[in-house]
């Protein structure tokens, strides 16, 4: 082979090599290309040993990929462990003792082996020249190039003499480098993109369960408060079918409002219309059946059915808005209401309209101790309690909405005046908060 | 000169660790079969013997338990790819003096076999 021919042959495994190395980073499973790799140099560069070396991650250590060549090792009989004087080399002794070269041949390690160098390296580490040709030795290598991914040293590449017996050229060392500092830039990918898949299941099972379990928990949860409200409203019998009632109104009221209605303000608007009254379920019957006027004592023990009911529903996160709303409904616009005495906008827009619908609902239905009054006079008086116990923009949409949609159905206040109903379509199904 | 056996049924594995330790002064035979092992150990005990677990035919287990039964000098370090710990513990049963799981590391095994033989020497 003539001195002219070989730099061109050279460039051209350059190239080639380049190529694969470049396809190599972007390979899930870079093993049988770095086989290849170790291949194509034993044959090229005519080797005695060619070893390629990965890090294990979970067992920290490394373990041979591949080996070629006369004193080639059995790959799956040897690891080198983390102490192996080469790994601590590469790993430590290199930045401790600012060296440049990032690789040991056998003959750099003869020229340290004289004394003065020796105890210069002894001193800056713990490592003993003799110990690194041993290990070399142990081998048959000549050369040992390593590879490093963000300073953590990921591969090995070991090379033993070419069989004519020349010397490694620097640009074929320089190549060596790069090749071996692909590889590792392979391993390290091919790793992330085993940890990111897997994550990656496992993540998207457990959204998917939680989502599932969650949306299970809701509408559990929502069926069964939907049902105690139900029985809170059979509980009381003044009030039988207030909740279907104040629902649809609440939402006639809302509509008419321009109330923002997106994602899942309908559905909290809806919980809280259905349930600001649960609390009742806490309150005994001897208060809440009592005919006539609650002495202090008992009234005190009805107006805890607000917290109670918002204590209920604190428990589902989902429900947090919901709760507010329970809390909060029977709060005063002038801050005279109860439990906190909340004024104006501190109180949830919900809130606001639950008082009007619900108070509303409870001037025309008829009692036992009480005919129900006419829609007309119980529009008297909300606009009488507007600004002090009600949101005056809420009361004016109520009566709005209310006397438009009487109107649309032709329907006269006066005919319901013995009946708390109002005949109109039923309030329509809400899916629970999702 | 210190005598050492390889038994293993993969001829590369015995010849690269044969190679190893005649490096280090060691005078090393070979034998890839269980029967083989033995008659060897029978021709000519060795000090230390590295013995392969998983071979066909007879296997690791069986000659362990013939060396240590003729022969309770003979250090005995089982090298395998098996690591579960009923093997182990059998091993050990068996007299076997060290139990190294392969991929091993060639500096833990060199330490190992020298102690043995230290350990013969001051017996």
């Amino acid at each position: 082979m003539s001195k002219k021919e070989n730099p061109k042959k050279k460039i051209n495994y350059h190239q080639t090599l380049r190529d694969v190395a470049t396809s190599m980073v972007r390979l899930k499973q870079p093993e049988r290309l770095l086989k290849m790799i170790t291949r194509f140099i034993d044959r090229q560069f005519g080797l005695t040993h060619t070893s390629l070396l990965i890090f294990e991650e979970e067992k920290k250590r490394f373990i041979f990929v591949d080996s070629k060549g006369s004193s080639r090792v059995p790959i799956n009989l040897i690891r080198i462990d983390m102490d192996h004087p080469l790994v601590l080399w590469f790993q430590r002794v290199k930045r401790v003792a600012g060296i440049q070269e990032d690789y040991l041949s056998r003959a750099m390690l003869n020229q340290w082996m004289p004394a003065a160098s020796q105890e210069f390296i002894h001193q800056k580490t713990d490592l003993d020249v003799r110990r690194l040709v041993k290990a070399m030795d142990a081998f048959k290598i000549d050369l040992a190039i390593p590879g490093y991914f963000k300073n953590t040293l990921l591969g090995l590449l070991l090379l033993g003499k070419k069989k004519s017996g020349r010397r490694f050229t620097p640009s074929e060392i320089s190549f060596f480098q790069i090749l071996t500092q692909d590889c590792s830039m392979a391993v390290k990918t091919s790793q992330y993109h085993q940890s990111l898949e897997e994550q990656n299941i496992e993540l998207a099972c457990r959204i998917e369960e939680i989502e599932a379990f969650r949306k299970k928990e809701r509408d559990t949860y929502y069926e069964v408060m939907r049902a105690l409200a139900q029985e809170v409203d059979a509980k009381d019998a003044y009030t039988f079918g207030h909740v279907s009632q104040v629902e649809y109104l609440g939402f006639l009221t809302a509509r008419e409002m321009k109330l923002d209605m997106s994602g899942n303000r309908k559905d909290i608007l809806a919980a809280g219309l259905i349930l600001h009254d649960i609390g009742k379920i806490g309150i005994p019957d001897h208060v809440l059946k009592k005919p006539g006027r609650l002495t202090e004592e008992e009234w005190g023990v009805m107006k805890t059915h607000a917290e109670k009911g918002a204590r209920i529903l604190d428990h589902l996160s989902a429900f947090k808005d919901v709760a507010e709303i329970v809390r909060c409904h029977h709060e005063n616009f002038d801050g005279t209401g109860y439990p906190r005495g909340l004024i104006g906008d501190q109180i949830p827009i919900e809130a606001r309209i639950v008082a009007v619908v619900d108070a509303f609902h409870a001037i025309v239905s008829s009692r036992c101790y009480q005919q129900g009054r006419t829609p007309e006079e119980a529009f008297k008086e909300i606009k009488r309690c507007a600004g002090t116990q009600f949101d005056p923009v809420v009361v004016d949409a109520f009566i709005r909405a209310l006397k438009k949609e009487m109107k649309k159905r032709g329907v006269s206040c006066a005919i319901h005046k013995e009946s708390a109903y109002l005949k109109v379509q039923e309030p329509s199904p809400t899916g629970g908060i999702g | 000169m210190n005598k050492l056996l390889v038994v293993d049924d993969e001829p590369e594995i015995c010849e690269f660790l044969q190679a190893f330790f005649e490096e280090r002064d060691f005078q090393v035979e070979f034998a890839t079969s269980g029967k083989d092992a033995l008659a060897k150990v029978e021709k000519k005990p060795p000090q230390v013997m590295l013995l392969d677990v998983q071979m066909p035919g007879m296997d690791g287990m069986q000659v362990l338990k013939e060396v240590k039964k003729k022969h309770p000098k003979v250090k005995v370090i089982m090298v395998t790819a098996i690591e579960t710990r009923e093997k182990i513990e059998e091993a050990m049963r068996a007299g076997a003096d060290n139990y190294i799981t392969k991929p091993l590391s060639l500096e833990y095994l060199e330490k190992d076999v020298q102690e043995k033989i230290t350990q013969l020497a001051k017996a």
